[in-house]
């Protein structure tokens, strides 16, 4: 009987133990803002891809390069003043929610659709960077003009976005009847589209443009005019910090901003141009609120020094792949100085005032 | 050690029946009708297979695309300007690759074994002969391969340190856990250098790190569930049984996902455990499963008698495991864990699952971001083939020898 | 006073040395360690969902999926739900695993048995077979075979072999039996047959004990079955169409794509040839220490019986070197299984990849966690089998 009583006290004891280290596991920690993490931390942690054309991918000598990951940079110069101080964080199609959720990373910068669920279940999405949709690539020879006259095909998916959704929906809608292979990445979905195994290849368009690019007989395919789904693609950042946003959205207006005014990593300007505007956005006279936002007066100035305007960004990394930039929604909305000559393209963002 | 005469098998084969080419030609390749049609067959599809493989390696294949990425493949993102600002940082892998040569030349010196000193011999020379690949200088510095080339004397610095001073295996050993230590440090970063974040260590690096690592500290975490396993005590028993079934029953990749979606949630958001530790957290917990039940399989081998004899001698359960079973059961084990060392070598490939750039995913990633090498594809994954099928055979060989070097399975 | 020392009343064993004690404690302390970190784990993890509005639950089950499958073996919609078409993902799994299993095994014996061929270039072939499949990862194996496969002609092409055979690089696509209304019926009273025929079998085997006359049971239960069998065939025929005709693939539509007949499609082919390579060359070496097991001196005697080397390897060698044999070819059949997860790499819907998919739009961790059930369910499935076949033959090693 003794022995049963000391069993069970140190059974309890432990439970006790148990419960308390559990119960001191709990404790609060002063929320800390974002924006000072980050200026604690020294770099900006950013949740990446690099196994995509243009958009992030990785060169002959090993760096990671391209359209999302130069935001990146961008949002690191704005705030530490230093564009290198970032820290990417390779993230798969499959895991972006879950990483944003995690707030393991203080934006994603990896072309993801902006879409009503994400925004309310990952994060809050900064202004749109590049406008996208999901489109078909057919062999010429087919003699295939519209995306109605697909019945039947075999079609090779690339997987993890949402272009297998919209594909159902598309069928769906027009009662076609498409056989689907699903592949995990683009290289396998081309070679499968390439070698004919399937009769058409669907992902976003600017996807096909530079997949057709890399074929040796690209005159022998065509993608097909339109799309099947609206896929405007733009930094998120983890939600429940406004100020954060704010920055990242602020230094996106930045960016299309400078090229609006015309003003290239090369014509920063270091002293006052007297042109009021843009005195105004690299902080040469007044200021537009950077002081509220947290950042730096001259944030601008250290912004497109590094990694240059819009344009700048865009050219170096999509221009390469033949996605057209004049003329396409990607083109900016209007020059700035000049109210009411349209440009014709989506790219806008709030005034930076 | 010398040869002892009484241990080699006398019995001699029967003397041959056939003599000379023609003779061994018939008793191996046509010794009956269906003997000869089996050979031509077969010699009829290797020739077959040689000719088209030849064809394509030498003249159809476009091999731009393994050049291209080069050094990438051995270290990955390490020496990127995003990792080490400035770019000075590639000395640390090869520094590491320098220590990892002397130990091998201290193997040799160590143990005087054939084995080591082709191995050692090999491995320095193949690291000293990457010196003169044909790149430009801009591309490959003089200083990378200064310090490839030093692969040379840092073997013979080891073959030294071993003979000349009276190094035991134990000590042997305890450096190389602490030289282990010591290369994840440099690699990180020592205090005083500029960190390198672990997210950009890659490459072959990755993959050996990962599965060296990996195999190091499961070690006592398999024996631990080994020895729970077989414990007489239920609960104990139960807890590592359901440890060991769900590690081993389910796939590694959707393990490794969850340590990236799940593990995250049950720290803080400022925990430092980035992705590399992670992987290698869970990797290490697989191996530890599969550990449990080789080291248990050769518990189970142990002759009762041994254990018997343990507790006549009056020693204690404890000093029954610790000086009895476990040395004799880990020996026998030897080659289950040198083949869980190859498995997992090859299992490391899977962190592509988690988007890390180990020596398969930079290829796939490079011609991904890059369209222009898209049909290029084949000749890098017969490129991967083949650096894997050198670790892994070399790997494979290295512990058959062992193993008819310490007589396992012999009585 | 005298007073006995103490020392010499028996106290007991001290209640800490006692092995009921200790054992019990070290019991109840990990567990409560164990228990203590799980908790505090998914304790962690739930305060973090709270926190972050993390979506989670399983309710998402009953939804619609809203995505295609391309591989399925039963029928699927786009609007079933995703409870179903994770249960079509899991059949691809299987499917892939039960197949996989039986071929890996046929060629890691005959691997097995070529690796000890008196044959010099057939042994040499099977070393080299071995060393190759074993040492390169699965994943760039299967890479492998995936742009081997695309070197086949394509589908336009129109390639037929042997009569009505299509092999291109969608896959391979066979002439087959295709079910009509009356299938179902037909196939009950065919399996009503089957059970006839094993009843007049089992009659007249009993016949033949008991009288001695002989009564060819096997002939009289096969041909009680094919008649019974053959009259259903005739009387669900001759109402309409027979129960099953064949089925003849060909080319259909604007893109040619094969219907009709059964297609293997080429995400599975790819993905049976890659596992079946890849394991076999692990069966082999399995096999190969089997047989070398079994004492010399048993073959030597059963080919001084007379029996022919064959006939010595399938009476005397394998039922020994059985018992070697399958308790590491279990493990083999569950590392196939697990190994299977791979397919999404070449475009075949399995469980992994479909998990993966549906990502997209169901709560991630949930997915996870249900497909590791469904792996862990069929891991220990083969270890059931495994322990059952141990207590068959009377030996355990678990």
């Amino acid at each position: 009987m003794h022995m049963i009583k000391y069993v069970l006290g140190a059974g309890l004891l432990a439970a006790a133990l148990g419960l308390a280290a559990c119960g001191g596991g709990q404790d609060e920690e002063a929320a800390q803002s974002r924006l000072d993490m980050v200026k604690e931390r020294g770099n900006v942690i950013c949740a990446s891809n690099n196994s995509l054309a243009g958009f992030g991918s990785i060169d002959a000598n090993g760096n990671t390069v391209g359209f999302d990951i130069d935001l990146c940079k961008a949002i690191a110069a704005a705030v530490l003043g230093d564009a290198t101080a970032v820290e990417f964080r390779p993230t798969v199609a499959a895991e972006r929610g879950p990483v944003m959720q995690s707030g393991e990373v203080d934006l994603m910068s990896r072309n993801t659709t902006w879409t009503s669920f994400r925004n309310t279940q990952w994060g809050n999405f900064a202004p749109t960077m590049f406008y996208d949709g999901q489109g078909f690539m057919v062999l010429r020879s087919m003699g295939v003009s519209s995306l109605l006259e697909l019945e039947g095909a075999k079609v090779c998916v690339q997987q993890g976005t949402t272009t297998e959704l919209n594909l159902q929906d598309f069928s769906n809608q027009n009662n076609l009847n498409l056989d689907v292979v699903t592949f995990p990445d683009n290289t396998t979905t081309s070679e499968a589209y390439q070698s004919g195994q399937c009769d058409a290849l669907t992902t976003d368009r600017s996807g096909l443009v530079s997949t057709r690019v890399g074929f040796s007989n690209s005159d022998d395919h065509v993608i097909l005019p339109g799309t099947i789904s609206e896929e405007p693609l733009g930094p998120v950042v983890p939600h429940g910090d406004e100020q954060w946003y704010d920055v990242v959205s602020a230094v996106m207006a930045m960016l299309i901003y400078a090229e609006a005014y015309e003003i290239t990593s090369a014509s920063v300007p270091a002293t006052a141009t007297g042109d009021t505007a843009v005195d105004r956005l690299f902080g040469l006279s007044g200021s537009y609120g950077q002081e509220i936002l947290g950042i730096s007066d001259t944030a601008a100035q250290d912004v497109i020094r590094s990694v240059g305007n819009y344009g700048e960004i865009y050219d170096r990394h999509l221009s390469r792949l033949g996605l057209i930039r004049e003329g396409s929604r990607n083109a900016l909305w209007a020059a700035a100085p000049c109210g009411d000559c349209p440009k014709g393209g989506q790219i806008y963002a709030a005034p930076l005032r | 050690m010398s040869p002892e005469p009484y241990d080699r098998d006398l019995t001699l084969p029967p003397p041959r029946l056939s003599v000379g080419a023609a003779g061994w030609v018939r008793a191996n390749l046509f010794g009956t009708w269906y003997d000869g049609v089996l050979t031509l067959v077969c010699a009829a599809a290797l020739a077959l297979a040689l000719w088209f493989g030849l064809v394509w390696v030498f003249r159809d294949a476009d091999w731009g695309v393994v050049a291209t990425l080069g050094g990438n493949f051995a270290i990955g993102q390490y020496n990127t300007e995003a990792a080490c600002p400035g770019k000075n940082c590639f000395w640390r892998p090869q520094v590491v690759l320098l220590l990892v040569t002397m130990f091998l030349g201290m193997s040799w010196g160590l143990t005087k074994s054939g084995i080591a000193r082709t191995v050692a011999i090999l491995v320095a020379s193949a690291a000293a002969a990457f010196a003169f690949l044909p790149y430009s200088m801009e591309k490959m510095g003089m200083d990378v391969r200064v310090l490839l080339l030093a692969n040379a004397p840092a073997l013979g610095a080891g073959w030294a340190i071993a003979r000349h001073t009276s190094m035991s295996v134990r000590w042997f050993i305890i450096l190389g856990v602490a030289a282990f230590l010591l290369s994840l440090g440099l690699l990180r970063g020592l205090p005083g250098m500029q960190p390198v974040p672990t997210i950009y260590w890659g490459g072959l690096m990755l993959n050996l790190l990962l599965a060296v690592g990996g195999i190091a500290a499961s070690l006592p975490i398999g024996v631990a569930l080994a020895l729970g396993r077989r414990s007489r005590l239920p609960v104990v028993k139960v807890m590592c049984v359901t440890f060991i079934e769900v590690f081993r029953g389910v796939p590694l990749i959707t393990l490794l996902f969850m340590s990236q979606v799940l593990v995250p949630l049950a720290f803080p958001e400022d925990f430092p455990l980035n992705s590399v530790a992670r992987a290698g957290i869970i990797i290490t917990l697989f191996s530890a499963a599969y550990m449990a039940e080789n080291v248990r399989g050769g518990l189970q081998a142990l002759d009762p008698g041994q254990m018997e004899a343990a507790r006549a001698l009056g020693l204690a359960a404890w000093q029954t495991t610790l000086l009895i079973s476990l040395p004799q059961a880990l020996r026998n084990v030897i080659p289950a864990i040198a083949g869980q060392f190859i498995g997992l070598f090859k299992d490391t490939s899977l962190v592509y699952i988690i988007g890390m750039l180990d020596v398969v995913e930079i290829g796939r990633a490079f011609i991904l971001g890059n369209p222009e090498y898209l049909e290029n594809a084949r000749e890098l994954f017969v490129f991967l083939a083949l650096v894997f099928w050198i670790f892994t055979y070399g790997m494979s060989y290295v512990s058959r020898r062992i193993e008819y070097h310490l007589g396992v399975g012999k009585r | 006073m005298a007073q006995l020392p103490r020392t010499l009343t028996y106290q007991g064993i001290p209640v800490w040395r006692h092995l009921l004690v200790i054992q019990w404690t070290t019991q109840i302390v990990s567990a409560i360690v164990v228990v203590a970190l799980v908790v505090w784990f998914f304790a962690n993890i739930g305060g973090a969902i709270q926190d972050r509005d993390i979506p989670y639950g399983f309710s998402f089950l009953s939804r619609e999926y809203q995505t295609p499958i391309g591989d399925h073996l039963i029928p699927y919609e786009s609007s079933d739900t995703f409870l179903y078409a994770l249960f079509v993902a899991t059949t691809n799994t299987v499917v892939v695993a039960v197949a996989g299993v039986i071929l890996a095994t046929l060629l890691g014996i005959v691997i097995g048995v070529a690796r000890l061929s008196g044959n010099w270039l057939v042994s040499k072939l099977a070393l080299v077979y071995v060393e190759f499949f074993r040492n390169v990862p699965l994943l760039v194996q299967l890479l492998f075979w995936f742009y081997l496969m695309l070197t086949l002609p394509t589908v336009r092409d129109g390639h037929v072999v042997a009569g009505r055979i299509y092999v291109n690089n969608s896959g391979i696509s066979i002439p087959w039996l295709s079910g009509s209304g009356g299938a179902l019926t037909w196939l009950a009273l065919a399996g009503a047959a089957v059970v006839i025929g094993v009843v007049v079998h089992r009659l007249l085997v009993r016949r033949e004990v008991e009288t001695g006359r002989a009564s060819y049971p096997l002939m009289a239960g096969f041909a009680a079955a094919f008649v019974v069998g053959a009259v259903s065939w005739l009387a669900i025929g001759a109402g309409g169409e027979a129960p099953f005709v064949i089925s003849l693939p060909g080319p259909e539509g604007r893109f040619g794509r094969i219907a009709g007949g059964f297609t293997i499609r080429a995400g599975l082919l790819v993905l049976l040839i890659g596992l079946v390579m890849y394991t076999a060359a692990f069966i082999a070496e399995i096999v190969r220490a089997g047989i070398q097991s079994v004492v010399r001196g048993q073959v030597e005697a059963s080919r001084a019986l007379g029996l022919s080397p064959l006939e010595a390897l399938r009476h005397v060698v394998f039922p020994q070197a059985l018992r070697v044999i399958i308790p590491p070819t279990i493990s083999q059949y569950l590392n196939l299984t697990k190994n299977s997860s791979l397919g999404g790499a070449v475009g075949y819907a399995e469980l992994t990849n479909v998990g993966i998919t549906m990502t997209q739009t169901a709560p991630a961790v949930s997915i996870f966690i249900l497909i590791m059930l469904v792996y862990l369910a069929t891991s220990l499935t083969w270890s059931l089998i495994g322990n059952l076949y141990n207590r068959y033959v009377g030996f355990s090693w678990g």
